[in-house]
């Protein structure tokens, strides 16, 4: 179970969730935010806090045609290999002391400017 | 330390969540004396802290609750047994005699227990820290404001954007010399009545999509003197300071436990099927406890902290039976 970031973040990065994440689980790329499954522990808190409500849970992302893509790309996020890197993210276990990732997934990567 | 108190049970539950709670009942139930820490101010751990208003739907014979009613009755519950509760202090060291685990407090408080269970969730909120100034800790920065007095006459930097930056923007605006709140987004999430007093207030100066990247002055003898406040468009200015105050929110970690040499997982602590962990008398149970197919959810903490509890009574009476009888018996 978790929370996922749709395409809106991108661009936006405001990172009013990573305030309010009691877990610290949600990870920068470049243009937009990522949250590790499973680290999230289901919360919530980052759903509201959101200035453009681009967070929703899992089961209503599965459903909804414009989130569903982000949840196997927010898990890509940290299990593949990210552009320039070498090996997967896994599970850092806090955000805060990773510092931002700097590279996106390549379907983020892609998206038009949303600025 | 004067009120350090030293105390014996039979169980020392650790975390007051609806899994500790629980459990407290189970250790009366089995005639076992408890005590039940919690670093928060009141039980209930997640439920209380993150959605008391919110309605649970997923426990048994319960269709439809309040978080903070289910709380109450979980309570009265446990109460019936009379456990002890010590609320706003964190377990911090083990060590083991010969017939009990000895566990230390922060407020100096030392308690044998004949077991530990550890409910504690997700584990002990703690601030998040403000990565520039970190070898500042407790000289030029601090998390918190104990007494506004000590800022008195200083120029101060707050830096956060929720309810506790502009309270105590707010609060030191009539003591110290200058106050500056530093805020990432252009947008802040407190009170905007708060947000309002503080932007009209002639000594405070808002800087909003900046963050505080650099802190200067004379770190062997604690003398903060300015702060680089860096804006998103790279622009940089120096802002003079006594003292910076960070209010990023809390990150929730196991913290102390982690040298208990408990066997983790993450933030999470690996048991048996008797809920045992890898350390003598020490058990866990709830969302903190880990093991092959867990799945996090309060009705299965609920049996988890049962099934410790049990193996607590006949670990410390082996003429017990593991099976305490029915509930239904007593009355």
């Amino acid at each position: 179970m978790a929370y996922v970031i749709g395409p809106d973040c991108t661009d936006i990065l405001d990172r009013s969730c990573i305030d309010v994440c009691p877990v610290d689980c949600i990870y920068v790329g470049e243009r937009k935010s990522y949250i590790n499954g499973n680290e999230c522990i289901d919360c919530g808190a980052c759903e509201v806090e959101c200035p453009v409500e681009a967070i929703v849970v899992d089961r209503v992302a599965k459903k909804n045609p414009k989130f569903s893509p982000y949840l196997t790309d927010q898990e890509s996020f940290f299990h593949d290999i990210l552009p320039g890197r070498d090996a997967p993210l896994g599970d850092p276990n806090g955000a805060t002391a990773l510092g931002p990732v700097g590279v996106d997934t390549p379907l983020v990567a892609a998206l038009p400017s949303n600025q | 330390m004067s009120k350090a108190q030293k105390l014996a049970t039979d169980v020392l539950i650790l975390g007051a969540g609806p899994t500790g709670l629980y459990g407290a009942y189970y250790a009366g139930f089995r005639g076992l004396s408890t005590i039940v820490v919690d670093v928060l101010p009141q039980v209930g751990g997640q439920v209380m802290a993150l959605y008391p208003e919110k309605q649970i739907r997923d426990v048994a014979g319960l269709p439809s609750i309040r978080g903070r009613d289910f709380i109450a009755a979980l309570k009265e519950q446990a109460d019936a047994f009379s456990p002890t509760y010590l609320l706003g202090r964190q377990a911090v060291t083990v060590e083991h005699s010969s017939d009990a685990a000895v566990v230390t407090l922060d407020d100096g408080t030392r308690i044998e227990a004949g077991a530990v269970v550890i409910t504690a969730g997700i584990g002990t909120p703690k601030p998040r820290p403000l990565q520039a100034g970190s070898q500042w800790l407790d000289r030029g920065l601090s998390y918190f404001v104990v007494d506004p007095e000590v800022h008195r006459d200083q120029d101060v930097v707050i830096v956060g954007g929720g309810d506790s930056a502009l309270d105590w923007a707010d609060a030191l605006s009539t003591l110290a010399t200058s106050v500056t709140l530093v805020h990432r987004r252009s947008g802040f999430r407190g009170h905007a009545a708060t947000l309002a007093r503080v932007e009209s207030s002639p000594n405070t100066t808002v800087l909003t999509e900046c963050e505080v990247t650099a802190f200067d002055g004379d770190l062997a003898n604690g003398q903060l003197q300015k702060v680089t406040v860096t804006h998103t468009s790279g622009e940089e200015r120096l802002v003079a300071a006594d003292h910076v105050i960070a209010a990023l929110g809390f990150i929730s970690d196991i913290g102390p436990l982690r040298t208990w040499g408990l066997q983790l997982a993450g933030r999470s602590i690996q048991v048996d099927r008797s809920m045992r962990t890898n350390v003598p008398r020490v058990y866990a149970a709830g969302d903190v406890a880990d093991f092959d197919g867990k799945v996090r959810l309060m009705s299965v903490g609920f049996g988890e902290v049962a099934t410790a509890v049990n193996h607590v009574a006949v670990e410390l009476d082996p003429d017990l039976n593991l099976f305490p009888g029915h509930s239904t018996d007593e009355s």
